[in-house]
């Protein structure tokens, strides 16, 4: 009995004491999840990407413009064609662990990635179009591509083409302690508590502009994320639930930050089945779908009516694409017109955090006709049914999925094809109501391979159309990126999309 | 009694046995595929097939098991697909901060409900009583996780006197203890009550005033030691409902325990940390159940064992 209850004293006072308390010097960062990595190249979510930006950098780097500029490479230049690209990379640098960065360093990056044993997360898109990197000298690497990728350069910014230690992803141990070049390091991961950053002293590029040290906690409970705003537990959070964004907004001592952001909200009808296997009733749902009326009741006005399956941020986007007006008299017409003139009954699943869209659209569509059946899903369930191939939709009575996409600033090809190229399928791609339409696909694939950025933008429009008028898709709203800081925190800044950039932010 | 305690020692590893197996199956049987969460929605079905050979989970679901069992019984529990860290450092990281809850929580629910429930029963019919009554409907029916939100904006937002999140000092306790204690609370505060009822109307107690004994005495060193046999096997039997409950509290209030662990495998369908955080949360249930037999057969010798 004395035994346990010394045990248990000693258990309490040993929890008692957590070793990192709150500084003036540390910026603290809210997300919504925990990260699932400390390897850039194996993991694709968007908050885990925001975690892992001060500590990993690629071979270019995306500035608070939009624009790319060089960072772990100084130069690049590619052939006509577009399929051999040739970088020179900067000198002087060396990862966290002391490992010098250099052409040997780079290709192997790439080979982990084009390796299938290795089954990284984040390695699926480089094999499609990367055929081999080799090392010209030790500071020059050439790239040669399956077929010319417009999006290249964009992608070498993000997670999968960021620059890891080599030697400490041979000895395994990457995924949970990250090495890169950032001019942050890794100082402390405690996975069910948070991940602390500090200053790399030997970066590059000179001793960093930001905090002393950046300190990342998560929480899925929105209204916990509000709370630590309020206290000060957090000086950031992202993203912000629409929900607080007004009372922030009236509170001197914070600053809510809204910008265009990149993920286009859609619900995919399944076009294998009757009757959404005619247009005239895919139009007819959009017709039938009031989308101011979604922005303000959804997105409580953070939100932009969806006109076009791009994003407005995105190379390409057209925006003066005639969207889809609120007419359920139409709607009906041509319901009427495909043979359905009292409506039709359909299914359609979405996740938890979307449920009220469903229902939303459930109340809208019913003034035509449509008697929609809202299934909602744990994350888990959905993603399982979402990417059901016909013949499981078919068994599961799936209509449509609720779901959104965000390519954002790294080319319009990243939101068509995986959403609407008929080789995209599910389950191979993200094409969920298995849309087939070849002419659609003959202009992706030309788009893809035009090097000039206005031939291309004008293919694009096409497809844009294309899209519009065959309606796969009843497409919804895009989200503006809401973030909350304190009213004493400078330098934070997102990429569309929602991937919030610290490393630069100071706090006085 | 000693064949008895045996007999329960032998039943262990079959239990644990029983319960690995039933895990592994269930959670295999959810509908949702971590290959998939884990490549993200943007993959390639090559690229989820790559991802599922490299977690083994193309394997037949005897290897996998075997595989899970062989490494459990040498204390490996496999590596967590999300953290990459191994599992058991994972638990043992976050075991010591959910027992540390738990035992607040607990040492809490009996210092308030046991005296609650004895003046409930003490003045039985009366405005103590309906009070403790009434509180004890209220802490068993609301909900946890509501609660627990309320606290937060009133001591943490509102006044600024505890901290919001985490396990950092003592204060930190303070909020999640409470939230986790007010159901066990309620549930003790009303088996005492109906206990000490009970045992107030014994021939023995009605003897003892007769004779002049002091009611403290009565209460205290008398009825109360008759009325501790119901209140143990609530706390015993109970540990599992309160590791359920700190599931929710953990994850409010971001506590690094397992409750919180678990959540997250269970939404990236971390199927190594699911069956480890399983594993040992029914090893401590069935620990539990086993100590407060134990307890029960000791402080009243006409249970028998047989």
């Amino acid at each position: 009995m004395k035994s346990s209850s010394l045990l248990a004293i000693g258990v309490i006072a040993g929890a008692l004491y957590s070793p990192i308390a709150a500084l003036a010097s540390t910026l603290n960062v809210m997300q919504t999840e925990a990260p699932r990595s400390m390897d850039p190249g194996d993991q694709t979510a968007t908050y885990t990407a925001a975690l892992l930006d001060p500590m990993y950098e690629g071979l270019l780097a995306r500035s608070s413009d939009l624009t790319l500029k060089p960072a772990l490479a100084t130069e690049w230049k590619s052939d006509d064609a577009g399929l051999v690209w040739t970088f020179k990379l900067r000198e002087g640098v060396t990862f966290h662990d002391g490992t010098p960065f250099n052409a040997d360093a780079v290709v192997k990056n790439f080979a982990r990635h084009l390796d299938p044993k290795r089954g990284l997360a984040a390695s699926g898109r480089l094999r499609t179009f990367i055929d081999s990197v080799t090392a010209v000298d030790p500071m020059t690497v050439q790239f040669k591509l399956k077929h010319p990728y417009p999006a290249f350069l964009a992608l070498l910014t993000t997670g999968a083409c960021l620059m890891v230690s080599p030697v400490a992803d041979a000895a395994g141990t990457i995924g949970s302690k990250a090495v890169g070049t950032g001019p942050y390091k890794l100082a402390e991961y405690k996975s069910g508590e948070y991940v602390l950053e500090a200053k790399n002293p030997n970066y590059w590029g000179g001793a960093p502009k930001g905090v002393g040290e950046i300190k990342w906690t998560w929480t899925s409970e929105p209204s916990v994320m509000n709370m630590a705003l309020q206290t000060g537990d957090a000086d950031v959070v992202s993203p912000l639930p629409p929900a607080f964004a007004k009372q922030i907004d009236a509170n001197p001592d914070m600053k809510l930050n809204k910008s265009e952001g990149s993920a286009v909200f859609w619900l995919a009808l399944n076009t294998k089945l009757k009757p959404l296997d005619d247009v005239r009733v895919r139009q007819a749902l959009n017709y039938a779908t009031d989308r101011a009326g979604l922005v303000k009741a959804i997105m409580q006005g953070y939100a932009t009516p969806a006109n076009s399956p791009l994003a407005p941020v995105t190379p390409g986007y057209d925006k003066t694409l005639a969207s889809y007006t609120y007419d359920v008299d139409k709607a009906k017409k041509l319901l009427a017109d495909a043979g359905y003139p009292n409506g039709f009954e359909m299914s359609t699943i979405v996740q938890e955090p979307d449920a009220r869209l469903g229902e939303v659209l459930q109340a809208m569509w019913a003034k035509a006709g449509v008697k929609l059946d809202v299934r909602r899903m744990e994350s888990g369930v959905w993603a399982k049914a979402a990417f059901a191939d016909p013949v499981g939709k078919q068994t599961d009575g799936t209509g449509s999925v609720v779901a959104s996409w965000s390519s954002g600033v790294n080319g319009a090809d990243l939101q068509f094809r995986p959403l609407y190229y008929s080789a995209s399928a599910a389950p191979a791609g993200a094409n969920l109501g298995f849309f087939n339409e070849p002419k659609l696909d003959e202009v992706l694939d030309k788009a893809a391979s035009t090097l000039d950025e206005s031939a291309r933008n004008a293919l694009y429009v096409q497809a844009q159309k294309i899209v519009n008028d065959e309606a796969p898709h009843v497409l919804l709203y895009t989200t503006q990126d809401l973030y909350a800081t304190r009213a004493n925190v400078k330098g934070v800044w997102v990429v569309p999309g929602g991937q919030i950039e610290v490393k630069d932010a100071t706090k006085n | 009694m000693k064949a008895y305690i045996a007999r329960k020692l032998l039943a262990l590893p079959l239990i644990l046995i029983g319960v690995s197996l039933l895990v592994f199956l269930a959670i295999r049987a959810l509908p949702g595929d971590p290959a998939r969460l884990m490549a993200g929605p943007e993959a390639t079905q090559t690229a989820v097939d790559d991802m599922r050979t490299r977690l083994g989970l193309d394997r037949s679901l005897p290897a996998q098991y075997a595989d899970f069992a062989y490494g459990a019984v040498r204390g490996d529990l496999g590596m967590s697909i999300k953290s990459k860290l191994p599992v058991v450092s994972e638990i043992g990281e976050r075991l010591p901060y959910t027992i540390a809850l738990a035992i607040t929580s607990y040492l809490l629910a009996i210092l308030v409900g046991v005296p609650a429930g004895m003046a409930g029963a003490i003045f039985r019919h009366r405005w103590p009583d309906q009070i403790v009554m009434l509180l004890a409907i209220a802490g068993a029916s609301i909900a946890n996780f509501w609660l627990a939100l309320m606290a937060m904006n009133t001591f943490s937002v509102s006044l600024g006197w505890l901290p919001l999140l985490g396990a950092t000092s003592w204060k930190s306790y303070i909020l999640p203890s409470v939230s986790l204690a007010v159901l066990p609370m309620a549930i003790i505060a009303r088996m005492t009550r109906s206990s000490m009822i009970e045992v107030l109307s014994q021939d023995y107690i009605r003897t003892a005033r007769a004779k002049g004994v002091p009611a403290v005495t009565i209460y205290w060193s008398h009825a109360l030691r008759n009325a501790l046999l119901p209140i143990i096997t609530i706390v015993g039997l109970n540990f599992g409902s309160l590791i359920g409950g700190a599931v929710v509290t953990e994850s409010v209030f971001n506590w690094p325990g397992i409750g919180r662990l678990l959540v997250d495998a269970v939404r990236y369908r971390d199927y190594p940390v699911i069956q480890g955080v399983t594993l040992v949360a029914v090893t401590g249930v069935v620990v539990m159940n086993f100590l407060a037999e134990m307890l029960i057969a000791a402080l009243n010798p006409r249970i028998r064992f047989d």
